[in-house]
């Protein structure tokens, strides 16, 4: 009978009135990130830092720009580490290729931006006003 | 007296910030189209040459960009490649690993088919359906690799991290969950009458067509060539398990639906064998830090959701490659659409369009 598949998908479509609610109501309501979630502005740790640089050569898309003092001691300091978001294509290689494990991702992904500016920041900036905030 | 003329009609999207940007120039006589002509190249990034200034393991993300839907298969496409070419052997459990992923965006893929399908039809809510269970595939690539499309997940050696339980757990739900779900889409698209009076004797391609063309995957399946480089390469740990070849029969715009819907079926069946047998074991070989492959060159080919996607890598013995063609399943596959539209509506022609299932990100390349 010509018709009875079209019936048979409007019951489809009604059961669906009763069902379980596949969605959320995003921004009251946010899904958790999973813990290798991949994504947000890296979270550096300058204590852990070494200032080996093996981050920005690992990455793909020269996305890390770094700047690195020596002291009297011949000891390293990071002093920018200037990340651009706009070259990112958050491949995890930068991270995965730290010895020390001194850069995370902050998992934060509500980072949309209107200028063009805002897609460069300093982490090293960032983790600074973080531990002032924290202290 | 009334003059008739056949006239130029390009059907888009063409719109830079659109993401697959094809522009087909149809030529139309009324509304019956005469020829179609894709126009590419909007989409253009040079991914090969981007390729020659980075190392072999920088390369890898890149390919997540070809085909966006079914980024797995793209890494392991080039990762294999590499392999053969530097002979590095794969431990099994990150073999194992690898077609669960393959396979389950295999499934994802599909489902951006059926959904972008029945959205081209008309049945917007069709989408919505494919799309939700698409959703649940996601979630798993979020849980493995904590990236949804662009996974960069299998790597030179193996895999990026292993399988946690969770992983394994969920897709275990989902593969149980796929019968329902198929179910509930033959329930709700292939047997309404308006879908199957669209679909059916409609952009037909015979087998020697499809063969001509050089077409591959899904599409020349559809028109009842047995070529699936899953079964007749072996390669991975694809050899150790069971699983059929649907086929089709008359090559039109409705079997090449049902194909893909049978592919679902038959990639659960795959990640189901590879869940009850997944061996233990480390998960990435042991590969060197810097990775200089020997002079040579080498070409290995895999079974993408859209066909025969192959990378041909040449190397001359420095870190970074020195020269990657990828032969991309969609560019190739594309070249039938003007056959597939002559003498149809230009209604079909969305059909047809939708039915090759080209992904413009591997077309451009």
């Amino acid at each position: 009978m010509w018709g009875k598949g079209l019936i048979t998908g409007m019951k489809v479509t009604w059961g669906h009135w009763f069902g379980k609610k596949e969605t959320v109501y995003y921004p009251e309501e946010k899904l958790p990130m999973t813990e290798r979630f991949r994504g947000g502005h890296l979270a550096f740790d300058e204590e852990k830092c070494i200032g080996c640089k093996l981050c920005a050569i690992s990455c793909p898309n020269a996305a890390l720009d770094l700047t690195v003092s020596v002291d009297e001691n011949k000891k390293r300091h990071m002093e920018s580490y200037v990340h651009r978001i706009g070259r990112c294509m958050y491949c995890d290689l930068c991270i995965e290729a730290c010895p020390t494990k001194a850069i995370t991702w902050d998992k934060n992904y509500e980072f949309a931006s209107y200028f063009k500016e805002d897609m460069t920041y300093d982490a090293l900036v960032e983790a600074r006003n973080r531990r002032g905030n924290n202290e | 007296m009334a003059q008739t003329e056949k006239y130029v009609l390009n059907m888009g999207p063409q719109h830079p910030s659109t993401h697959g940007v094809l522009q087909v120039q149809v030529e139309l006589d009324g509304e019956n189209i005469v020829g179609a002509k894709p126009v590419m190249g909007y989409l253009h990034r040079g991914i090969e040459k981007l390729m020659e200034s980075r190392t072999y393991v920088q390369c890898v993300p890149f390919t997540d960009r070809l085909d966006y839907v079914s980024a797995m298969n793209n890494n392991l496409g080039f990762c294999m490649a590499v392999e053969k070419l530097a002979g590095i052997e794969v431990p099994e459990r990150a073999e194992y690993i690898r077609v669960i992923c393959a396979e389950l965006n295999r499934i994802a893929s599909h489902h951006v088919f059926i959904g972008s399908l029945t959205n081209d039809l008309g049945s917007a809510t069709g989408m919505i359906y494919a799309f939700r269970d698409r959703e649940k595939i996601l979630d798993l690539f979020n849980i493995i690799c904590g990236a949804r499309m662009t996974a960069h997940y299998i790597r030179i050696g193996g895999v990026a991290a292993d399988a946690q339980d969770e992983f394994l757990r969920d897709t275990q739900k989902f593969i149980d969950y796929v019968p329902e779900m198929l179910d509930e889409y033959n329930k709700l698209f292939s047997g309404n009458e308006i879908f199957q009076a669209r679909m059916k004797k409609t952009s037909i391609i015979t087998k020697e067509m499809a063969l001509k063309f050089g077409m591959s995957g899904p599409n020349i399946r559809a028109s009842g060539v047995d070529y699936d480089i899953r079964k007749i390469d072996k390669y991975g740990a694809y050899g150790k398990f069971d699983f059929d070849v649907p086929l089709g029969k008359r090559g039109d715009n409705w079997d090449r639906y049902m194909i893909r819907m049978k592919e679902i079926a038959e990639s659960a069946k795959i990640i189901q064998q590879a869940l009850d047998n997944m061996p233990e074991g480390p998960y990435m070989a042991k590969v060197p830090k810097v990775l200089r492959p020997p002079k040579g060159d080498a070409y290995h080919r895999v079974e993408n959701t859209r066909g025969e996607l192959g990378f041909y890598i040449v190397s001359d013995g420095s870190t970074k490659p020195y020269r990657v063609h990828i032969r991309r399943p969609s560019f190739v596959n594309l070249q039938a659409l003007d056959t597939m539209c002559k003498g149809m509506l230009l209604a079909d022609a969305v059909t047809a369009f939708a039915t090759i299932d080209p992904l413009m990100g591997e077309v451009d390349c």
